[in-house]
C-alpha cells in the first residue's frame, strides 16, 4: 500500500472506499497533530482539532481538488481550525506536550536545561500572532516551502515571508530575555 | 514571563533592522534559522559585526533547532477515532454474533472486511485491496439489521459472512490465479482468527498497477 501515492488514494476514497481514506489517516494524520499541537501549544485542543479536520476532510473529499496535494489541502484545514480556536478562546496554554524524549546526550543537567528551553520556545509561539504562527510552524518545523505554505495560507510568498521575518524576530528577542 | 525588552548591553539589538556594517538582520536570522550559520560568504569572513550577530543568533536560536528535531507522535488511538466516527457517519454498525453460556462475542463488519483485506494484501499481485459493496454482501447486510450503505464491506449474520474485495492487481499477472488466492486466503483466515463458519468472497477487480518501483 505505501507503494500508491497519495492522489491514488483520494480519487479512491472519493469514489466511497472508506479503506483508502483510511490509508490517508495513517499517512497524514501524526503530522496533522503535529502541526496542530505547535500551532494551540497543549495537546488537548490539538486531539480536538485534529479529530475534527480529519472528519471534516472526510466529508468535503467530493469537493478536493484533485491537481492539489492532500497533504497541502489538510493542513489547510489543521491550520484554518487551529487560528480559529485561537482567535474563539484567545488564551494560551503551558506546554504539555507528548513529546517522545530526545535522543539522550550530555549529562542530566545540560538535559533539563535542554527540556526547559524547549518548553520555552512552545510558549514562546503561542505568543505569536496567528499568520506568523503558522508561517514558523509550518517553514521551521514542518520544513514547507514559502510557496507551499502560500497554498495553505491562501497569500503570497513575499507575504509569507514577511510573517516568518516578523516571528522569527520575535522569537529571537523573547528567547533572549529568557536565557 | 518572558518579554521582549531592551537588549542585555553588547548583545545584538533586535529591535534595529540592520547590524552596524549595513546587513540585515533578518537575513542573518534567516541565515541561522536554516542551519547556515557557520557558512559564511566573502563579507561575512571579514565582517566582526557579522560574526559577532551570527554566534549570538546561532546560541540564541538554539531551542528552536532542539525543539523541531523532538520526534512527536500522535496519542494512541486519536486516528483509530477518527476513522470510527466517520464509520458511525457511514452507518457501519452491523456484528457477528456468537451465543454461548458465557456471554455474547460481537465481531463488528469492519472488523471483517479490515481482515480480509490484510489476508488479501498478502497475496503475490496484489497492490491494493478495497472493502467494496455488491449485492451479496447488501443482502446479507439486509438480513441482518437493515442497515445499508454504499461503502459496505462485508455482509454479516451469526457465523455466516459475505465480503465484497475490491482488487488492484498488478499487471501482468494472472488476474484469475489471484483472484483465486485471494478467495483461499480470505477464507481461511476468516475461519481461523474469527471462528467464521461460512463465509463467501466476492472479487472485483477493478484496476490493474505496474509493479511496484522497488521490485
Amino acid at each position: 500500500m505505501d507503494t500508491v501515492d497519495d492522489g491514488y488514494l483520494v480519487r479512491r476514497a472519493r469514489d466511497g472506499y472508506l479503506d483508502a481514506y483510511e490509508e490517508l489517516v495513517a499517512r497524514h494524520g501524526a503530522r496533522a497533530y503535529r502541526v496542530a499541537l505547535r500551532l494551540l501549544g497543549n495537546h488537548h485542543d490539538a486531539e480536538d482539532v485534529t479529530q475534527e479536520a480529519l472528519i471534516a476532510a472526510w466529508q468535503a473529499l467530493p469537493g478536493f481538488r484533485a491537481d492539489a496535494a492532500f497533504s497541502t489541502w489538510l493542513y489547510r484545514i489543521v491550520t484554518t481550525r487551529s487560528l480559529n480556536r485561537i482567535s474563539r478562546t484567545r488564551r494560551t496554554y503551558p506546554l504539555d506536550a507528548r513529546s517522545e524524549p530526545a535522543a539522550p546526550s550530555g549529562g542530566p543537567t545540560e538535559q533539563v536545561e535542554r527540556s526547559a528551553a524547549a518548553d520555552a520556545v512552545a510558549r514562546a509561539i503561542t505568543t505569536l500572532p496567528g499568520p506568523q504562527r503558522v508561517a514558523l510552524v509550518l517553514y521551521q518545523f514542518e520544513e514547507l516551502s514559502y510557496a507551499d505554505i502560500a497554498e495553505v495560507t491562501g497569500t503570497s510568498v513575499p507575504a509569507v515571508r514577511s510573517n516568518l521575518h516578523r516571528a522569527r524576530r520575535t522569537l529571537a528577542s523573547l528567547l533572549r530575555d529568557w536565557r | 514571563m518572558m518579554s521582549a525588552g531592551t537588549p542585555p548591553e553588547g548583545t545584538l539589538d533586535l529591535t534595529q533592522r540592520q547590524v552596524p556594517c549595513g546587513t540585515d538582520i533578518d537575513d542573518l536570522l534567516e541565515q541561522v534559522a536554516e542551519g547556515r550559520a557557520t557558512e559564511r560568504d566573502e563579507h561575512q569572513s571579514h565582517c566582526p559585526h557579522c560574526q559577532a550577530a551570527l554566534i549570538e543568533l546561532a546560541d540564541v536560536w538554539a531551542p528552536v533547532r532542539q525543539l523541531a528535531a523532538q520526534p512527536i507522535a500522535a496519542p494512541s488511538g486519536i486516528l483509530a477515532a477518527v476513522m470510527r466516527h466517520i464509520d458511525r457517519i457511514t452507518h457501519d454498525m452491523w456484528y457477528t454474533l456468537h451465543q454461548a453460556e458465557t456471554g455474547v462475542i460481537r465481531v463488528a463488519a469492519r472488523v471483517i472486511a479490515a481482515t480480509a483485506r490484510q489476508a488479501a494484501l498478502r497475496v503475490p499481485g496484489v497492490r491494493i485491496a478495497f472493502g467494496r459493496s455488491t449485492a451479496g454482501a447488501r443482502a446479507a447486510e439486509a438480513d441482518t439489521r437493515e442497515h445499508r450503505h454504499p461503502y459496505a464491506a462485508a455482509g454479516v449474520m451469526g457465523h455466516t459472512a459475505v465480503v465484497d474485495l475490491a482488487l488492484t492487481v498488478t499487471h501482468g499477472e494472472s488476474i484469475e490465479h489471484v483472484a483465486r488466492q485471494v478467495q483461499q486466503r480470505v477464507i481461511a483466515d476468516l475461519r481461523d482468527t474469527l471462528g467464521l463458519r461460512h463465509v463467501a468472497v466476492n472479487i472485483t477487480v477493478d484496476d490493474v498497477l505496474p509493479p511496484p518501483a522497488s521490485s
